[in-house]
């Protein structure tokens, strides 16, 4: 990736500027708040962490251009480790999706108002729970 | 879109000046309520006029500590600006491009979460 060279700018680096006034709601950087937080569901048990964000129009279509209103219509998680390494995005499908509305409160945490049991996110543990772990003799209660 | 299409994005200006990159993505908890909270809308974009990358919001504060680095880390990011929404006209697979007459505004956060 190549910097802009100081001299090459269009305008001076160090020119004073103005604030945008201040919107209605809480103000979030998207890549300082929210991405790599933590998922806990509503009995506080993690789910995933925040590993991208989905945007769309207000009304939900998926295109969006320059210029048009988009909002945030879902946290995304996936496998990003290599991605992260390597370079690229993974492909869409492998993406888990937890919908905003499923959001109660944007904090250190982002915390959801519904079970992670119900979440696409966690069927990889639990197909582990219900074909390995359960399948183990004492695998299906509490150890005593 | 997902937000990692915008993020690291070189943006130009309409007669194809480079200005930087896009190192965040300012949102507002001001869009249409769906389930309990607002849905975030997008505010505008946080463009570096020198590394596509960030740490930890240094250059959008002025209060943090330690200061050393603080001061470090707001010298690499100095001139960062915040472009706003409607200022964006295209946003295409790795490329940003800015309206005619677009304004940079500070990129100063006066509001967070933590």
């Amino acid at each position: 990736m190549s910097r802009v060279r100081r001299r090459a700018l269009p305008f001076p680096a160090d020119e004073p500027r103005e604030e945008l006034p201040p919107p209605e709601g809480l103000v979030l950087d998207a890549r300082l708040h929210l991405l790599d937080r933590q998922v806990l569901d509503v009995d506080g048990r993690p789910v995933a962490t925040v590993d991208d964000l989905e945007l769309t129009t207000p009304d939900g279509g998926e295109h969006v251009d320059g210029g048009d209103d988009a909002v945030v219509r879902a946290l995304l998680s996936g496998p990003v480790l290599g991605t992260r390494i390597f370079g690229g995005r993974p492909p869409v499908s492998r993406w888990h999706r937890i919908g905003w509305p499923d959001v109660v409160e944007v904090g250190t945490v982002m915390r959801l108002g519904v079970r992670g049991d119900g979440l696409d996110v966690l069927w990889v543990e639990r197909w582990i729970r219900d074909h390995v772990v359960g399948r183990i003799p004492g695998g299906r209660h509490d150890p005593e | 879109m997902i937000l990692s299409e915008l993020l690291d994005s070189p943006v130009h200006d309409d007669e194809g000046r480079r200005l930087g990159f896009v190192v965040d993505v300012r949102l507002a908890l001001d869009g249409p309520v769906l389930g309990l909270l607002a849905s975030p809308r997008v505010v505008g974009l946080l463009v570096s006029p020198h590394t596509g990358t960030s740490f930890l919001g240094y250059e959008r504060r002025e209060d943090q500590r330690p200061a050393v680095l603080g001061r470090l880390l707001r010298w690499r990011h100095r001139g960062t600006f915040l472009v706003q929404w409607s200022d964006v006209t295209l946003v295409d697979d790795g490329a940003v491009r800015l309206a005619p007459g677009y304004r940079r505004w500070s990129a100063t956060l006066r509001r967070t979460t933590s």
